[in-house]
């Protein structure tokens, strides 16, 4: 991670504007992507990816701002002469060449010798483990395989930044897992800067190095996985990445040495230790509390710390986890108890005890 | 809710197709002089007569050819206006409906049939039309013979139309066998054709083009002359000495027509002179005597002529003329 | 209303055994009697003239087509017109692809208006181009005067440019189709790949493109070869086949020798017909047929944008300005010789008549053909019977038949009882559904493949009986499909004129025919404004249908996204 850090960013977005006739789509983002990173663009769908992807595989053209690759500025160059190279969400394989043709295209054009070609995309199939497959036509392949070849395809110049649009949201659920995991395990040996862009929170959150969170044209937070899941900087986020319990209340006090924290909530107080700084005695917050993070036990009338009492409205058991519903006063808490053990008494219960852990992040609630 | 509209379609369509039906007192009939002659034929019987008829424009050939497929079940009750071949052929071939008519009294042979299987309602010739301007401009004037259009200055400036075509040019062809005999007149056909840029497939067509500059001279049919010089095209016509040819603009019953009075009082009116007036102020020789429009009180000189003969000599003259006429074809 | 009730009717008063079997064997009966409908209004016509061909009046001859193929002028007549169908084409798909990969791919603001200059003659009959022509450029036109030029209009060349601008619309339309339903991805790609723009148009473009551009050529080589308006008033001495025939028939009365024209016109468009069937074998690129999406403009370098703009530059020019000649020329008696505005051409009141006519032909034409399209789609797809790819060729082969062709078999086969049909607006449209069916049937089954025949199962499993499933699950989803083949239908019956001169009737007169007429007739005022007349109301049912199609095709998609 340090080495990385010192290195110099591969591509850097500048102020980006883009507008299509009076609309504007992307409204003003800044970024900046080292070697050898890959970074997941994330969001709604509408949210402007697609678009911010275009604009660096130069597309379409940027209304304002810079887009700076290895140094050298390529806003005004065609996509023809960027060392970027772009996937499409539906591959845009050729569909009246083989698969050999489609990942020999970009060589072709580029003028390698013959030779040089063949090798080359002998390589490549082999990376995607598709070899045997060299002389099919396009059409003659599964989804998955089609993927492969675009990947390859993209590969095959060994671009500077790679652009990868969705690139799995068109194959099946149990495909997606592997690919996702193959594609993560050659970018990392490859050690190829990548941009990925995708409208699936966990597709994103298992990928990148870090991910970049757009709604509406903006970004709204840049952070690697864990910052985004554990530390959203708001509600939407916090809610895009995962499900969330919000909870309000109110900061009583903040003792400066343990930075243990008590708020004030409608059904009791809450302590907790606070691991972040923007937040100050008397503040209106909102507490994110995610499922996996509640425990939850069959009541037993004495009541602990950081202990709420519901009733159990829900519970279903899916071996692994089980998903309960609780309703505490009149709010309704999803929790999700994992290696359910007990589940037989669970089913049955209709009063349980839930305690909310000390780790809670905290939202200023804005007024 | 989804069925609404096919049934709207539907609806649509049957109220379309019915649209076509026609009011009671109607008739079909096939017309073939101009557009704008035939509508003015048809106001004038319906004013007369209160009988709506429908027609669309065709050419004398048209009507020929569509009254030979249908044969003996025609299309329509009736014709106002065709060539004299296919009035002939149908008298021989028992196509029309003899009907003498009372009100047709009196008129000269050539308009009527004496059994009254068809009635001329008037006849029409061929005249020589000039460009004002071109010809001003070459410093030509007007031929004054026939023989004259086949000097070599012409060459690629006359137009004629084609006999194959258009009846006016049967007739053309027809009067200049007749006024040359048959041996001279072909060889008159095939020395004018040097000089004939091209045939036009109807008969009026050269007088626009000359009418428009973009030829010198045309042979044409004389209907449309008076008009085009009224519309304000820069044309001179004449007549050579030798004359004209004429042919008759022929009415018919079809036999079979479930129409037949209707049809018959559409003759009789046909006969009054009040239409030989209107058909005069068009420009034709009409069978009751009217002050024609192109030609004034003096009737041009005719070339003396044998429909009938003209009429049975048209498919072997069509042979004659591909063979001669058609260099290239052998 | 009709299929629903009858489900009903036959449930109520049969037993189920019938029912069933109905059910089980509708589409078999639905298929036989398409069969029937396509054997006899396309087959039967077509038969009519080979048989009139070589049946002379004692029985069976050959002399007609000796007497053909032993004279010169025929051969050249074929040739002339061979060589203009592929001059024509050529050029056509040539523009036609510049113009519509400018309006696909080029700079925003050049898209509308070239779509527009280059759509709106479609609605005006083509031999229009040869009036402007005579107009501007005549041995006395207003251009030839200006600079004393002398050139010779009449002949080949005049009819190959009128011919020319004439077809350029079509070409357009068509590859324009088939640019739009391009995966802009793929370009792209090759563009990301290193490709220039010559380089994708010609490994990734042209290729993809080439079954519609040989669809596009088959159709204008067709049509070309056919329309006779054109070499009729600009031909000269220069013999066509097309004219030729239309003269055989309508002047010398030569049925004979009229067919024998015919299926010698007809053997080089059944030829292509196969050979472009041929070719598409297992061509058919399953990118093709997308969704349309608008392709962003690329940045075209200028070697290879120029001459794309000055193509279009000249051929949109031409075009605009042969229909400003037509637009101004509806307010002269006759343009270029008098100069008197007037309305008069504008008031003529037999004109309204003719367009009304032709736009109640072409309107039930294009019901029944669409109908019977989407019919015959089905029936091709989800049959399971002997003969579907025989019935499928049949119903495609329809535009590959010249439209003079087709108008003397009709004129042929139905004038006589039995079968008697000429006169009234029947006979007109029937020609006009079976010679453009093609486009409803295509649309058709490209929708059918791509919806589930899960989806009917499904309905079929609900205890729908086939007419209801038909009618609740197929037709609705096929409804864009309906449509196509009804727009298509309607704008090409609307100027159509090469066959249903033949078969005008008495107090039925047709725009089309109407212009031409009053074209050859000189009465260039009434010709201009009758088509300014035809180009506004087409126009305007155009755009009603447009918006029709516009709010179908979301409710198609939504409701396919729904289903799946
Ligand atoms: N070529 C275009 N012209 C006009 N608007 C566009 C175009 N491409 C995208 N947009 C608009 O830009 C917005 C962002 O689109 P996109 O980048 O495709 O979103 P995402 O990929 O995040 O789903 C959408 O509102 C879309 O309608
Ligand atoms: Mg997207």
């Amino acid at each position: 991670m340090d080495m990385r850090e010192n290195e110099r960013p591969m591509l850097i977005l500048k102020d980006i504007h883009k507008f299509y006739g009076k609309n504007e789509v992307i409204k003003g983002v800044s970024l900046e992507v080292r070697k050898g990173e890959l970074v997941t663009f994330v969001g709604p769908s509408g949210c402007g990816k697609t678009t911010l992807l275009r604009l660096i595989g130069g597309f379409t053209d940027v209304s304002s701002g810079d887009i700076i690759l290895d140094g050298q500025r390529i806003n005004d160059l065609p996509p023809n002469l960027r060392d970027t190279r772009i996937c499409f969400q539906n591959y845009a394989l050729f569909p009246h060449m083989t698969v050999a043709e489609n990942v020999g295209y970009g060589l072709k054009i580029n003028k390698w010798p013959k030779h040089r070609i063949e090798a080359r995309v002998k390589e490549l199939l082999e990376m995607v483990e598709l070899q045997a497959f060299a002389d099919r036509m396009i059409d003659r392949l599964s989804g998955g395989q089609q993927q492969r070849v675009a990947f390859a395809r993209a590969l095959s110049l060994e671009p500077k930044v790679l652009l990868l649009d969705e690139p799995l949201s068109n194959l099946d659920a149990n495909l997606r897992l592997v690919m996702r995991e193959e594609i993560r395990n050659l970018q990392e040996r490859l050690q190829i800067t990548t941009v990925f862009v995708t409208h699936d929170q966990f597709e994103a959150m298992a990928i990148s190095d870090r991910l970049v969170v757009m709604k509406d044209g903006l970004i709204e937070q840049v952070g690697s996985p864990i910052e985004i899941y554990e530390r959203p900087a708001n509600e939407f986020i916090a809610g895009f990445v995962g499900y969330v319990n919000f909870m309000e209340g109110r900061v009583a006090s903040i003792d400066e040495n343990t930075r243990n924290t008590v708020i004030n909530t409608e059904y009791g107080k809450i302590e907790i230790t606070l691991s972040q700084g923007d937040i100050n005695s008397a503040d209106e917050v909102l507490m994110v509390i995610r499922p996996e993070s509640v425990n939850i036990s069959l009541d037993c009338g004495g009541k602990g710390q950081n202990v709420l009492s519901g009733a159990l409205k829900s519970y279903m058991y899916a071996g692994s986890l089980a998903k309960c519903t609780v309703k505490i006063g009149d709010r309704t808490m999803i929790i999700d108890q994992y290696n359910p053990r007990d589940a037989q008494q669970f089913k049955h219960a209709e009063k349980v005890e839930v305690h909310i852990p000390r780790s809670v992040h905290l939202l200023k609630r804005k007024r | 809710m989804k069925r609404k509209p096919i049934a709207f379609v539907v609806a649509a369509i049957f109220s379309l197709v019915l649209a076509g039906s026609t009011p009671a007192e109607d008739i079909n009939a096939y017309m073939g002089t101009s557009p704008d002659n035939n509508a003015k034929i048809a106001k004038f019987i319906k004013d007369k007569t209160g009988i709506t008829v429908n027609q669309t424009f065709q050419s004398f050939g048209e009507i020929e050819a569509r009254a030979k497929a249908e044969a003996p079940n025609f299309n329509a009750d009736m014709i106002i206006g065709c060539g004299s071949p296919l009035a002939f052929m149908a008298k021989k071939s028992g196509w029309s409906h003899p009907y003498v008519s009372p009100a047709w009294k009196g008129v000269a042979e050539v308009f009527m049939d004496p059994q009254g299987d068809w009635y001329n309602i008037a006849n029409f010739s061929f005249v020589l039309v000039g460009s004002k301007d071109r010809l001003a401009k070459a410093g030509y004037s007007m031929p004054t013979s026939w023989k004259d259009l086949l000097d070599p200055k012409w060459k690629g400036e006359i137009l004629m139309p084609s006999p194959l075509s258009s009846g006016t040019a049967n007739m053309m062809r027809f009067s200049f066998l007749a006024l040359y005999g048959d041996d001279e007149g072909w060889k008159f056909l095939e020395a004018l054709d040097k000089n004939i840029a091209y045939y036009t497939r109807s008969g009026n067509a050269p007088t626009d083009l000359v009418g428009r500059g973009e030829f010198m001279l045309g042979i044409t049919s004389d209907e449309n002359v008076k008009k085009r010089i009224d519309d304000g095209y820069p044309l001179i016509w004449s007549i050579p000495n030798e004359g004209t040819g004429y042919d008759g603009t022929y009415a018919l019953i079809f036999k079979g027509t479930k129409k037949l009075a209707a049809c018959k009082k559409i003759i009789d009116v046909l006969g009054t002179p009040e239409f030989s007036t209107l058909m005069a102020e068009i420009g034709y020789v009409t069978p009751r005597p009217a002050p024609n429009a192109l030609y004034g009180k003096t009737l041009p000189k005719y070339i003396k002529l044998d429909l009938a003969k003209a009429a049975d000599d048209k498919p072997k003259n069509n042979d004659i003329w591909k063979q001669k006429l058609r260099t290239d074809f052998k | 209303m009709a299929p629903a009730e009858l489900s009903v009717k036959l449930q109520a008063s049969s037993g189920s055994k019938i029912r069933d079997f109905l059910n089980a064997n509708l589409i078999n009966i639905l298929a036989a009697f398409l069969f029937l409908l396509l054997a006899f209004f396309l087959l039967y016509p077509i038969i009519a003239v080979l048989i009139k061909s070589l049946r002379g009046p004692s029985g069976f001859t050959l002399e007609y087509y000796r007497s053909f193929f032993s004279k010169n002028y025929y051969f050249q007549s074929l040739f002339n017109t061979l060589l203009l169908g592929v001059i024509n084409t050529v050029v056509c798909l040539v523009i036609g692809f510049c113009l519509a990969y400018m309006t696909t791919r080029g700079p925003w603001i050049l898209r509308k208006p070239l779509k527009i200059i280059a759509l709106i003659p479609l609605i005006a009959p083509p031999y229009l181009f040869a009036l402007s022509l005579i107009i501007l450029f005549g041995r006395n036109g207003i251009v030839t005067r200006m600079f004393d030029l002398h050139w010779q209009l009449y002949g080949f060349n005049g009819v190959v440019i009128s011919q020319t601008l004439a077809f350029i619309p079509l070409a357009y339309m068509m590859i324009e189709n088939t640019l739009m339903s391009l995966n802009p991805n793929l370009e792209e790609s090759a563009y990301d790949m290193g490709a220039s723009e010559a380089t994708i148009l010609r490994t990734i473009t042209i290729p993809l493109l080439a079954p519609g551009l040989l669809k596009a050529a088959l159709l204008i080589f067709v049509m070309t070869i056919a329309e006779f308006g054109n070499a009729a008033i600009l031909g000269g001495r220069t013999p066509f086949l097309a004219p030729d025939t239309y003269t055989m028939i309508t002047g010398e009365s030569d049925f004979n020798m009229g067919s024998v024209l015919s299926v010698i016109l007809i053997a080089p468009c059944i030829i292509i017909f196969f050979i472009h069937n041929y070719l598409l074998e297992g061509k058919k690129f399953t990118t093709i047929g997308g969704k349309p999406v608008a392709s962003e403009p690329r940045k075209i370098t200028p070697l290879i944008q120029a001459p794309f703009i000055i193509i279009t530059t000249v051929a949109a020019g031409a075009i605009f300005i042969c229909f400003a000649v037509v637009f101004v020329a509806s307010f002269y008696k006759i343009l270029g010789v008098t100069h008197n505005v007037v309305l008069s051409n504008y008031l003529d009141f037999t004109s309204n008549q003719a367009i009304y006519n032709s736009i109640r032909v072409s309107f039930v034409a294009a019901v029944i053909g669409a109908f019977i399209g989407v019919l015959l789609a089905y029936v091709i797809v989800r049959g399971k019977f002997f003969g579907r790819t025989f019935i499928e060729m049949v119903s495609l082969s329809g535009f590959a038949l010249p439209g003079t062709v087709v108008g003397i078999g009709y004129l042929l086969a139905f004038s006589a009882p039995p079968l008697k049909l000429t006169g009234g607006i029947m006979i007109l449209a029937l020609n006009c559904v079976f010679r453009f069916l093609a486009v409803g049937v295509e649309a058709g089954i490209s929708k059918l493949h791509q919806i589930n025949i899960e989806i009917e199962e499904a309905s079929a499993d609900l205890g729908a009986s086939f007419l209801t499933t038909f009618y609740r699950i197929v037709l609705p989803i096929m409804f864009p499909a309906f449509i196509a083949g009804f727009i298509y239908t309607f704008m090409t019956a609307i100027v159509s004129l090469s066959a249903v001169v033949f078969l005008v009737s008495p107090g039925f007169a047709l725009a089309s025919v109407k212009i031409f007429d009053a074209a050859v007739y000189g009465e260039v005022g009434i010709a201009s404004a009758t088509t300014m007349k035809l180009v506004l109301i087409v126009t305007i049912c155009m755009l009603i249908l447009n918006f029709i199609r516009n709010k179908t095709r979301l409710g198609g998609s939504m409701k396919k996204s729904a289903a799946v």
